[in-house]
């Protein structure tokens, strides 16, 4: 018996006026002349609903880039479904944010790439850190639910403190404190972002003391990369379990990057309602239950709890999508994960000392043609 | 701030409820959902605005006449720092 999904992901666009180097959009994005139609999202948003969806996650891309998006707001929102925007906040104006929140907008989390515009900007590729910072102070004259997501990696974990005294600055009701994880123009860049150890035992400091001062005020969730855990994560809550992602062109993936598996087929909501999308697709079944699992996740005590980690991580690192999750302590290719994180600590020193002059030689996210 | 007898807790924005099917109240917050019964469920609803910590613990009382007065109060107390730690209700 499949548990209905809690949320939909609603990937609207994979336009963006940004370029971050940790952008997790798959690598073959969606041009524009695909993309769903407002037409065809509010079908989606009324299945999600009936399917037992509470939330929807309107992202991308940049959800701004489409301009129809208080409509879109609005025909969620009456389709009895939470809205949340995940944003960069480029493309947002006041009299555009009063029109969301009229809409029905009711969370609205804004990506933040460093504390300070120079870094900040470098990391995005454009220069958006200072629109940022006055749309942020704009957010809190209105009635909705904000959180910041501050995204942290190797070139920025030093700075952890002056981000979180930035983000507190501008008081959202929550912090998002996210290690880059490797998928997407983010695995490309992998050696720019991989923290070290002792940066990320440093971060976990800084953190804790800030949990503590901000207690009641500003909640603080902590993200840490998972090359670094013991164990994995339940990667979406489990595959087809609790969340479905319905990209710009339509197709109904379990998650962001589910279509670099190969073998997968995955079906379209222009061709198949979400219900048996969710329930029935070969794709969505593939790697529910047990059955699929090989050892040592089959007989493993905690395979009820993090199912083995990402499919689409192990697939990436090992090229086989059952296996285990390299991540894991227990994984036979865990190996695989302890050389790139070594590489890591070794690098740092080395690139303080002898590069510090030279840029980096990131690998930023395109556009769709 | 400290949660006094005279607070009032409310909900803070984006946070709202919901009927699910079958009929059961859930909290919906950013991001998450919680589903409320019995004590919990009591306590949330009278967090309107309105209503003191002390009228909420009083009411709580007359519904659950049987239990130690301290206890519930101290039950009402800790629930309430809970949900305003992760920014659910504030005062």
């Amino acid at each position: 018996m499949v548990s209905a999904p809690l949320a939909l992901i609603a990937e609207l666009t994979h336009r963006c006026p940004l370029h971050c180097v940790y952008c997790s959009n798959p690598l073959a994005m969606r041009n524009a002349a695909s993309e769903l139609s407002t037409a065809e999202w509010t079908s989606v948003f009324e299945q999600a609903s009936q399917a037992g969806c509470l939330h929807v996650h309107l992202t991308g891309g940049e959800p701004l880039a489409r301009r129809d998006l208080v409509e879109l707001t609005a025909r969620a929102r009456a389709a009895g479904l939470y809205v949340n925007l995940i944003t960069s906040g480029i493309g947002l104006s006041e009299i555009r944010l009063a029109a969301l929140t009229e809409a029905g907008l009711e969370h609205i989390q804004l990506s933040f790439q460093g504390g300070q515009a120079e870094p900040a900007d470098e990391i995005a590729g454009a220069h958006s850190h200072g629109h940022k910072l006055a749309l942020a102070r704009l957010i809190r004259k209105f009635k909705l639910a904000f959180t910041i997501n501050a995204v942290v990696h190797r070139q920025n974990l030093d700075h952890l403190s002056a981000i979180i005294a930035m983000a507190e600055e501008l008081a959202p009701d929550r912090l998002e404190i996210a290690n880059v994880q490797y998928y997407g123009w983010a695995l490309r860049n992998r050696d720019a972002l991989m923290p070290t150890r002792r940066q990320l035992e440093q971060s976990q400091a800084t953190v804790s003391a800030a949990e503590q001062r901000l207690a009641g005020r500003m909640r603080i969730d902590y993200v840490t990369p998972d090359y670094y855990a013991r164990y994995p994560k339940a990667c979406m809550g489990g595959w087809g379990r609790r969340l479905l992602l319905i990209d710009p062109a339509g197709q109904a993936l379990p998650c962001h990057a589910a279509g670099v598996i190969p073998g997968l087929s995955f079906d379209n909501v222009r061709e198949h309602s979400l219900a048996w999308i969710w329930q029935e697709s070969s794709a969505f079944q593939r790697f529910r239950g047990e059955a699929w699992m090989p050892e040592p996740c089959r007989s493993c005590d905690r395979r009820g709890e993090d199912f083995g980690g990402c499919r689409c991580q192990a697939w990436l690192l090992t090229g086989d999508a059952t296996a285990t999750d390299p991540v894991c302590c227990l994984a036979p290719s865990h190996g695989l994960v302890e050389k790139v994180v070594a590489r890591a600590t070794d690098d740092l020193a080395q690139e303080k000392s002898r590069f510090a002059s030279l840029p980096t030689a990131w690998v930023y996210r395109r556009n769709p043609s | 701030m400290t949660l006094e007898a005279t607070s009032r807790p409310r909900l803070l924005a984006g946070c709202r409820w919901a009927e699910a099917s079958g009929g059961e109240r859930l909290l919906l917050f950013p991001e998450g959902a919680i589903r409320l019964q019995g004590t919990g469920r009591e306590i949330l609803e009278r967090c309107d605005g309105q209503r003191t910590v002390e009228q909420i613990v009083e009411e709580l009382r007359q519904i659950y006449g049987t239990g130690d007065p301290a206890r519930i109060e101290e039950d009402v107390r800790i629930f309430l720092g809970k949900l305003h730690q992760k920014r659910i209700i504030d005062f």
